[in-house]
C-alpha cells in the first residue's frame, strides 16, 4: 500500500512535470518575442524591458524552466501580466467556484444516475428501462452549452424562478445556492445520463454473476440482493468515471461559466487566452491538471477501500 | 424410491410431475417433463445425468429461482406437506438459505469478492433477530472450524480470494449449513476441484450429514461421486426421470439402458486399459420438438418399434422405477439386462486397432532438464519488499519425451505446471534453462523467425474448445485459419475444410455454422481439426475431454486415438483427469509443484506406483462402485503454492510416509531398472 502510493506519487509528479514543460514551451512555439506576444503589439520598448526583465527572459531557456518549476513548488505561480498580483492568489479565489459547481453538477448526477441504472437493470426491457435508455442518450447528446441556455431562458428569463447570472452575494449561502442550482443542472444533465447508462450496463453483467443466485438462495431481501451485493460490485467500474468527469469538468465547465457569467477556473483560463495573459493560463492549467490528478487518485484509493482483491496488489 | 413403509411416511420433499419450460428464440423448451421423484428424510439422493438432461433445473425450481424465460407448466413439489411451486415469494424466501440451503459448485465464482466471510454469513442470519452479531460471529467460526479451516477466528474475517480453492469450498459448506436447513442440496459439489480435494469434500459432506442429520440433495454428471456419497440414485436424461432406485442396484443392476450405457462409458469402471472406449452414439433430442414415445429411443442400442411411438410407462423395480417398455408390460424382455460384463453400447466408430507404440520409433519430442520461472514482483517492488528471489518455478527440471505414435499423459493438479509445460514446448511462454528438441533439433534457443516453419509440424489442443474459437469466424474459416496463418498457397480452402471436417466426422452442413451453435462434442473436433490441419507430427493437447459429457468424451478419444494410428502421430496429453489417461497413455508423467515425481509406463504406474502422491491420485478417485467406498482419505490439504517451495521434497506437507528426511533433501530423480523415473527418498517399490 505505502508502495502503491509512492509510485502513484512519482508518477503524478512526472505528470505534472511534463505538462509544466508543455505550458512552458507554450511561450515559444508561438511566433515572436514572448514579452511582446504577453503585452501586445502595442507596448512600448520600455514596458517590454521591464516585462522581459520581470519574467526573467533574459536568462536562457532552461534556467526560465527551472526559475519556473522552483517558484511553482513554493506556490509562485507568477504575476498577472495586468494587474500585478499573483497568479496563485487569483486561482484561490476562484478555484472555490469552480469546485462548488463541478461537486454539485456532478452530485445530483450521481444521486439520480446510480439509482436510475440499477432500477433499469433489476427491470430490464420494461417499459421504465426502455425510458431511461432513451432518455439516457438524449441527455448525453444534448450539448451543455445548449443545456445552459435553454436552462437559462425558461427558469430565469421565462418563469424568474431562479437568478440568472453571477455566483451570488459572498457571505450568502442561501444566495450562493440558488445561483449553483441552474449551471449545476446544466453540466449534470449529460451525468445523469452516461451514469445511468454506466451502471446498468454493470449491474446487468453483475446480477447474471453466480455469486447474485447464491445470495437469492440463501434467501437475503430482494434490496439487499441489488444494493447491498450486485451495487457493491457494480459501482467500482462506474467510480473510476467519477473521477475522471469531476476531473476533466474542473476545466470544461468554462460554457456554464460563460453564460451564467460565474467567476471560476474554466472562465479565468478562457479569458486569460484571450487576453494573451500567459501566466494566468499556465497557473490555471496546471491546477487544473494537479487537481485532476489528486481527484483520479482518489478515485482509485476509494475503490482499493471497497473491493479487497484491489487493495491486495496495491 | 421408498424402502418400506417406515420411510415412505417420512417424505421430506416430494416433487410430483415436475415440467418446466423454456422460452427461447429456437422455440419452447420443454427443460422438464413430469418429473418425479421422492427424497426421504436423512438420506442422501442422487440426481445425475449428462448435460441438458434438466437436473440442475430440477434444483433450481426447488428454490424457486429459475430464470425469468422459465415456466412451470405442472406438478407439485411438497416440501414436508407444503407445495413450494404455490407459496408466496415471501414465504418462499423465508425457506431459502433457512430450511433449505445449497453448496454451489464452483466456489471461485459463487461467493461475492468484495465481502469478507464474516459479513456473508451474517447476512445470511438475517432473519435470527433474536441472534446479536456476536453469537453470530461465534457460530460463523464455529461452522468454519467444524468444515476443516484452520485458524476460522481470524479467517472469517478474510475474503473469498484470500482461500485456496478447497478451502473455500468448505467455507461455502459452512455458510450453507449455517442455519442448520433441514434439506441441503449441493450442485455439483466437487466438479471444479481438484481429485485430491474431491476425496476430501465427498468425505467432509457425508460426515456432516451424519452430524447434522440432515437430507442431502447432490446433483452431478460425476458418477463415482454420485456412488460414493449418495443412498438413492436418480438418473435423468433429456428432461425426464428414466430410472430411480437404491444406489447399489443402480450401479450393480441397472435397468433402463440409458443407466446402463452410461455405467458403461464411464472411463474409471473399464478394468483394463481399451483400445477403444464404448460412446453411445448421437446427441440428446430437441426439446423444442413435439416428443412422442420414448426419449432414448433414437440412441439406445435396443430400441424397438413401440418405443417410438408410446412413451414407456414408469415400471416397478427392485428399489424404483424404470421408464423402460423392456422392463415390464408386454413388450418386456425376460432376459434383459444382460449381465454387467456384456457391453451393450458399441465401442465407438470402427477402424484400425490402435497398436503398442513402437519402443525403437525416433523421439518426436526430447525435453530435458526444462525450467520456467516467471516473476512475482517488478524489480523496483522486490527491492523495496526485501524480497530476494522474485521468482518462482512454474516448471522444475523437466525431463520427458514423447515417440512417435506414442501418447504420454502428463498428469496433475491445478498448479502442477503442466499447462505451462505444454506451452513452453511451443515456445509460447519463454523457459529460462534446459532443451527441447523436436524431431532431434533444438528449438528453445530457435529465433522465432526461424521457429515459425517448424509450427506447422507442432499443433495445439486448447483447453477450452469453444473459448478458443473466435466467435465472429464459421467453422469453415475456423479450420483452415492455420492455413492461413502460415500463408499455404496453392491448396483448395474449401476442399481442404471439407477434408479435415471429414476426418474428424463433422457433418458438411456443420461447415457453415458459427462456434455458439456448436455442442461441446463439435466444438471438441473442430479443435482437433484445427489441430491436424497443416499434418503436424505431435499434438499437445490441453484437458482434450474437459467439459466433455461422459457419452460424448469416448468419441472424442477414439477419434483421436484412430488419427494416430493413420498418422503416427506423438500426443502430449495434458490432464487431470485419470481414468481418461489411463485409457489413452502408453506412459505416464505425473507432476507436481512443477516438478515430475513419476515417471514410466502408464499401466505400470496404475497398477504399482512408486511415488506417495502418484498413489494418492490413483486411490482419489472415486469410483463408480457403491461397494468401493473408500472409508478414509488418504491424502489431506492442497498444493501449496510456489511461493513457499518446501526445502526439501515438495510433497512433504500431504505426504502420509514422510520422515526426517523428505524434510531437509530434495529428493532426486533416480531411474529404476524398467526405466520408471520417480523423485522419492522412500520409493512403494
Amino acid at each position: 500500500m505505502a508502495f502503491y502510493l509512492a509510485k502513484r506519487l512519482g508518477l503524478s509528479a512526472a505528470v505534472i512535470l511534463l505538462v509544466v514543460l508543455v505550458l512552458f514551451s507554450l511561450l515559444y512555439l508561438i511566433p515572436g518575442d514572448p514579452a511582446t506576444i504577453a503585452l501586445g503589439p502595442r507596448a512600448t520598448p520600455e514596458a517590454v524591458a521591464r516585462y522581459a526583465e520581470k519574467m526573467h527572459l533574459d536568462e536562457p531557456v532552461w534556467a526560465q524552466f527551472l526559475i519556473y518549476v522552483g517558484n511553482a513548488l513554493t506556490g509562485d505561480l507568477g504575476v498577472d501580466v495586468f494587474s500585478d498580483r499573483p497568479v496563485a492568489e487569483i486561482i484561490g479565489e476562484r478555484l472555490g467556484f469552480t469546485l462548488a459547481l463541478v461537486s454539485a453538477g456532478l452530485g445530483w448526477a450521481v444521486l439520480l444516475g446510480v439509482p436510475l441504472g440499477c432500477l433499469a437493470a433489476v427491470r430490464p426491457n420494461t417499459v421504465f428501462d426502455r425510458i431511461t435508455g432513451v432518455l439516457s442518450v438524449g441527455t448525453i447528446a444534448v450539448p451543455s452549452f445548449l443545456v445552459s441556455i435553454w436552462a437559462l431562458l425558461i427558469f430565469a428569463v421565462g418563469l424568474g424562478w431562479l437568478p440568472a447570472i453571477g455566483a451570488g452575494e459572498p457571505g450568502d449561502l442561501g444566495d450562493q445556492i440558488s445561483h449553483l442550482i441552474l449551471p449545476a443542472f446544466a453540466i449534470g444533465l449529460s451525468w445523469v445520463g452516461y451514469l445511468a447508462r454506466m451502471v446498468r450496463a454493470s449491474m446487468l453483467e453483475v446480477m447474471g454473476e453466480n455469486y447474485i443466485r447464491s445470495a437469492r438462495a440463501f434467501g437475503l431481501r430482494p434490496n439487499k440482493v441489488v444494493f447491498g451485493y450486485a451495487l457493491r460490485v457494480a459501482i467500482l467500474p462506474t467510480i473510476t468515471l467519477i473521477g475522471m468527469g469531476f476531473g476533466g469538468l474542473i476545466s470544461s465547465t468554462v460554457f456554464a461559466e460563460i453564460i451564467f457569467a460565474r467567476p471560476g477556473l474554466g472562465k479565468m483560463i478562457f479569458d486569460a487566452v484571450m487576453a494573451r495573459n500567459f501566466p494566468i493560463v499556465q497557473g490555471g492549467v496546471l491546477v487544473a491538471t494537479g487537481l485532476y490528478i489528486v481527484v483520479v487518485l482518489i478515485s482509485d484509493l476509494v475503490i482499493a477501500w471497497l473491493d479487497p482483491r484491489v487493495r491486495e496488489s496495491l | 424410491m421408498p424402502k418400506d413403509a417406515q420411510t415412505a411416511q417420512d417424505t421430506l420433499l416430494d416433487i410430483r410431475d415436475l415440467s418446466v419450460e423454456f422460452r427461447t428464440p429456437r422455440g419452447r423448451v420443454k427443460a422438464l417433463r413430469n418429473v418425479s421423484f421422492e427424497v426421504p428424510r436423512r438420506r442422501i439422493v442422487g440426481v445425475v445425468g449428462e448435460s441438458g438432461s434438466g437436473k440442475s433445473t430440477v434444483l433450481w425450481a426447488i428454490l424457486g429461482l429459475l430464470s425469468g424465460n422459465a415456466r412451470v407448466s405442472s406438478g407439485r413439489i411438497d416440501f414436508e406437506g407444503r407445495d413450494m411451486l404455490r407459496m408466496s415469494e415471501d414465504e418462499l424466501r423465508a425457506a431459502r438459505g433457512e430450511e433449505v440451503s445449497v453448496v454451489f459448485q464452483d466456489p471461485m465464482t459463487s461467493q461475492i469478492p468484495v465481502l469478507s466471510y464474516a459479513r456473508q454469513m451474517r447476512d445470511i442470519l438475517y432473519r435470527r433477530e433474536k441472534m446479536s452479531d456476536r453469537e453470530k460471529r461465534r457460530r460463523g467460526i464455529g461452522m468454519l472450524e467444524r468444515v476443516g479451516i484452520p485458524d476460522p477466528e481470524s479467517r472469517l474475517d478474510q475474503f473469498p480470494h484470500q482461500f485456496s480453492g478447497g478451502m473455500r469450498q468448505r467455507a461455502g459448506i459452512a455458510m450453507a449449513l449455517l442455519t442448520e436447513p433441514k434439506l441441503l442440496l449441493a450442485d455439483e459439489p466437487t466438479t471444479a476441484l481438484d481429485v485430491t480435494m474431491e476425496a476430501q469434500i465427498i468425505h467432509l459432506l457425508q460426515e456432516l450429514q451424519a452430524e447434522f442429520e440432515a437430507t442431502v440433495v447432490v446433483v452431478s454428471h460425476n458418477l463415482g461421486l454420485i456412488a460414493e456419497l449418495c443412498d438413492d440414485v436418480v438418473v435423468m436424461y433429456a428432461g425426464e426421470v428414466v430410472e430411480t432406485g437404491d444406489v447399489h442396484d443402480i450401479f450393480h443392476d441397472p435397468q433402463h439402458p440409458y443407466t446402463r450405457a452410461l455405467l458403461e462409458c464411464d472411463p474409471a469402471r473399464l478394468p483394463e486399459r481399451s483400445a477403444k472406449l464404448p460412446v453411445i452414439p448421437g446427441d440428446i433430442p430437441d426439446l423444442t420438438r413435439r416428443l412422442g414415445g420414448c426419449i432414448f429411443a433414437d440412441r439406445c442400442p435396443r430400441v424397438m418399434e413401440v418405443c417410438r411411438t408410446d412413451t414407456p410407462p414408469d415400471q416397478p423395480t427392485a428399489s424404483g422405477v424404470a421408464r423402460c417398455h423392456l422392463v415390464g408390460g408386454p413388450h418386456a424382455d425376460p432376459d434383459w439386462p444382460p449381465p454387467l460384463d456384456v457391453l451393450t453400447v458399441r465401442t465407438g466408430e470402427g477402424g484400425p486397432r490402435r497398436a503398442a507404440p513402437d519402443q525403437h520409433a525416433a523421439p518426436v519430442l526430447e525435453v530435458e532438464e526444462l525450467n520456467v520461472r516467471f516473476r512475482t514482483a517488478g524489480a523496483l517492488p522486490a527491492l523495496v519488499r526485501r524480497i530476494e528471489d522474485p521468482f518462482v518455478d512454474a516448471v522444475l527440471d523437466v525431463s520427458l519425451g514423447v515417440r512417435q505414435g506414442e501418447t504420454v499423459g502428463l498428469v496433475g493438479e491445478s498448479g502442477s505446471g503442466k499447462t505451462t509445460l505444454g506451452r513452453a514446448v511451443l515456445k509460447l511462454v519463454e523457459a529460462q534453462a534446459g532443451s527441447v528438441r523436436f524431431e532431434g533439433q533444438e528449438i528453445r534457443t530457435l529465433p522465432e523467425a526461424r521457429f515459425k516453419p517448424l509450427r506447422r509440424d507442432m499443433a495445439m489442443m486448447f483447453q477450452d474448445p469453444v473459448g478458443s474459437l473466435s466467435p465472429r469466424k464459421s467453422v469453415r474459416a475456423l479450420i483452415t485459419e492455420p492455413l492461413q496463418i502460415h500463408g499455404v498457397r496453392g491448396v483448395d480452402f474449401d476442399a481442404e475444410a471439407e477434408r479435415l471436417a471429414g476426418l474428424v466426422r463433422l457433418p458438411k452442413a456443420f461447415l457453415s455454422r458459427y462456434p455458439h451453435e456448436l455442442s461441446g462434442g463439435q466444438a471438441r473436433r473442430v479443435g482437433v481439426a484445427r489441430a491436424l490441419a497443416l499434418n503436424p507430427r505431435l499434438i499437445i493437447a490441453d484437458e482434450p475431454t474437459a467439459g466433455l459429457d461422459v457419452s460424448v468424451q469416448g468419441e472424442i478419444l477414439n477419434l483421436m486415438a484412430e488419427l494416430q494410428a493413420e498418422h503416427g502421430l506423438g500426443y502430449l496429453v495434458i490432464t487431470h483427469n485419470l481414468p481418461v489417461v489411463r485409457h489413452i497413455a502408453d506412459r505416464l508423467a505425473i507432476m507436481y509443484l512443477g516438478r515430475i515425481v513419476e515417471q514410466g509406463d502408464a499401466e505400470e504406474i496404475f497398477a504399482q506406483p512408486a511415488h506417495p502422491y502418484t498413489e494418492a491420485l490413483v486411490r482419489g478417485v472415486p469410483q463408480p462402485d457403491p461397494d468401493r467406498r473408500r472409508t478414509h482419505v488418504s491424502i489431506s490439504g492442497e498444493v501449496p503454492s510456489l511461493m513457499n517451495r518446501p526445502k526439501g521434497c515438495d510433497f512433504v506437507a500431504r505426504c502420509p510416509y514422510a520422515q526426517e528426511r523428505c524434510r531437509i533433501e530434495k529428493p532426486e530423480h533416480r531411474v529404476q531398472p524398467d526405466g520408471r523415473v520417480h523423485a522419492c527418498h522412500f520409493p512403494l517399490r
